[in-house]
């Protein structure tokens, strides 16, 4: 008899053998960057875990990555094409039943795609993983006009306040965008429950991150798999000006709230002075795609 | 009355919601990933009985509850009052018939139940999950029928209606299981 153990072993040898066909097909390429990072990420809810190495030598900290992102991008900006990796990834202080500090991530880049043709990809890619039901697409606005009755790109933030007290919810918010992903959270999640395969596109330009902004939205996804967050991608952000904008704004908002700031990569900024070529790049968690596989089956 | 963090909240804490007195059943952390955590709380309206669903910011603090549940014995009812004593203080607890809806049926004198007293008041009533209950009225079941074949509705000396075998007859006494209303056994 196999045991579940071995099953469960079984199960993610195949998902990561179908995942290298899936992108060996689409010519795109496998790499690995490093995990040991000089400077870590400036997002401001996901907190790095510091290492100090060398210590026989000269002592030295180091941060493990969160995610491969800015050392893919660095490689894109030499003319490596499109790519992907599989590592991985580590985060301090996280928690919940679906959160772990260490956790497999795929990420990847398609030079030349908007983020629609990258859902498109990223839906082939979760029907040859094993992933079923209808796909579904709603823009971060209709999402909350439907779930919510509220029109999210015109409401500010004192608004919202009254919104989210008449809900008998939280008010105690610094930024707007903290707001409105909690009201997410609180108002439109559990309807993406009922959804098996869901995207939703578009965020407010102040929930950017580092996708491309145009007009009021940015240009960026999440794919939940009946209301569980998987991926979350970007039309990516080409000019290194745009990005440092972002980390400074991030890491002003973590001086506010008393967390570490951090330099800024350099090198990533150096790398990119000559400009990102266009292109989209998703981050899609592996072990909760396979707990939905699972579920799927 | 004090007050609770969501990371103390845990299964069974009681909390003050919309004026009521709830109780956590449960609680879920939910971190987006480019977001603050929050907490996804289901919890039991003591009040109502509804099961409601919240979502709290993580770090949250929220008013507790004074809810305390106590042993106690169920006396008697005049039709409109339940009247019932803690055992060890013989302090007597009245809860009004409107109250008793989900209950009524299997309270049986002198039975120990837990009753739930918020600020001193009792507002609900759980019965032991198995009561002896007696047959007042069925319909004569098949004599030699022991293998309890399907079965056929019997009204209990308190009220309720539970599904019986049919070798079961008017007078006889019971278990039912009172979690699921459902026969549990001849006494």
């Amino acid at each position: 008899m196999t045991s579940l153990f071995k099953l469960a072993l079984d199960q993610k040898a195949d998902v990561l053998k179908k995942i290298r066909q899936f992108f060996d097909d689409q010519s795109v390429l496998e790499v690995q960057t490093t995990s040991l990072l000089n400077v870590p990420v400036t997002d401001v809810y996901i907190d790095s875990i510091s290492i100090q190495i060398n210590l026989d030598i000269q002592l030295k900290t180091q941060y493990l990555h969160t995610s491969p992102e800015l050392e893919m991008k660095k490689l894109i900006a030499q003319g490596s094409g499109d790519i992907y990796q599989i590592c991985q990834v580590y985060r301090d202080n996280e928690q919940g039943s679906q959160n772990f500090n260490e956790f497999t991530m795929l990420e990847y880049y398609r030079l030349n795609f908007d983020s629609h043709q990258l859902m498109g990809d990223v839906i082939s890619l979760i029907k040859v993983l094993g992933i079923k039901g209808e796909v579904h697409k709603l823009s971060y606005a209709q999402a909350f006009e439907q779930f919510a009755q509220i029109n999210i790109l015109n409401t500010n933030f004192d608004e919202l306040k009254v919104i989210a007290k008449s809900h008998q919810l939280s008010i105690d918010f610094d930024w707007i965008e903290d707001l409105q992903i909690f009201l997410f959270t609180a108002l439109c999640e559990p309807k993406l429950e009922q959804l098996p395969i869901c995207f939703i596109y578009d965020y407010p330009a102040v929930q950017s991150a580092l996708a491309r902004v145009e007009g009021q939205v940015a240009h960026r996804f999440e794919l939940y798999l009946s209301g569980m967050e998987v991926a979350n991608g970007y039309d990516e952000l080409q000019d290194a000006q745009a990005y440092q904008q972002i980390f400074d704004r991030e890491n002003s908002k973590r001086k506010q709230l008393n967390k570490p700031c951090f330099e800024l990569d350099i090198a990533f900024l150096k790398q990119l002075e000559n400009s990102l070529p266009q292109c989209s790049g998703v981050a899609v968690g592996i072990d909760r795609l396979i707990s939905q596989i699972a579920k799927s089956d | 009355m004090a007050y609770y963090s969501t990371s103390q909240f845990k299964n069974g804490l009681k909390l003050m919601l919309d004026g009521n007195p709830c109780s956590i059943i449960s609680n879920e952390i939910r971190k987006p990933g480019k977001g603050q955590a929050s907490n996804k709380v289901k919890l039991k309206d003591l009040i109502t009985g509804k099961t409601l669903e919240k979502t709290f910011k993580s770090g949250e603090s929220v008013e507790g509850a004074d809810v305390m549940e106590l042993d106690m014995q169920y006396l008697y009812n005049d039709g409109s009052e339940w009247n019932f004593m803690d055992p060890d203080t013989f302090d007597q607890f009245i809860i009004n018939d409107s109250n008793m809806d989900d209950v009524r049926g299997y309270l049986v004198e002198q039975d120990m139940c837990v009753v739930t007293l918020w600020n001193d008041n009792p507002i609900s009533v759980t019965p032991p999950n198995h009561v002896i209950l007696e047959v007042v009225d069925t319909d004569p079941g098949l004599k030699g029928d022991s293998a309890g074949t399907g079965g056929k509705p019997a009204t209990m000396n308190t009220g309720v209606v539970v599904q019986v075998p049919l070798f079961i007859g008017i007078g006889e006494k019971v278990k039912v299981d009172t979690r699921t209303n459902e026969y549990a056994g001849r006494s």
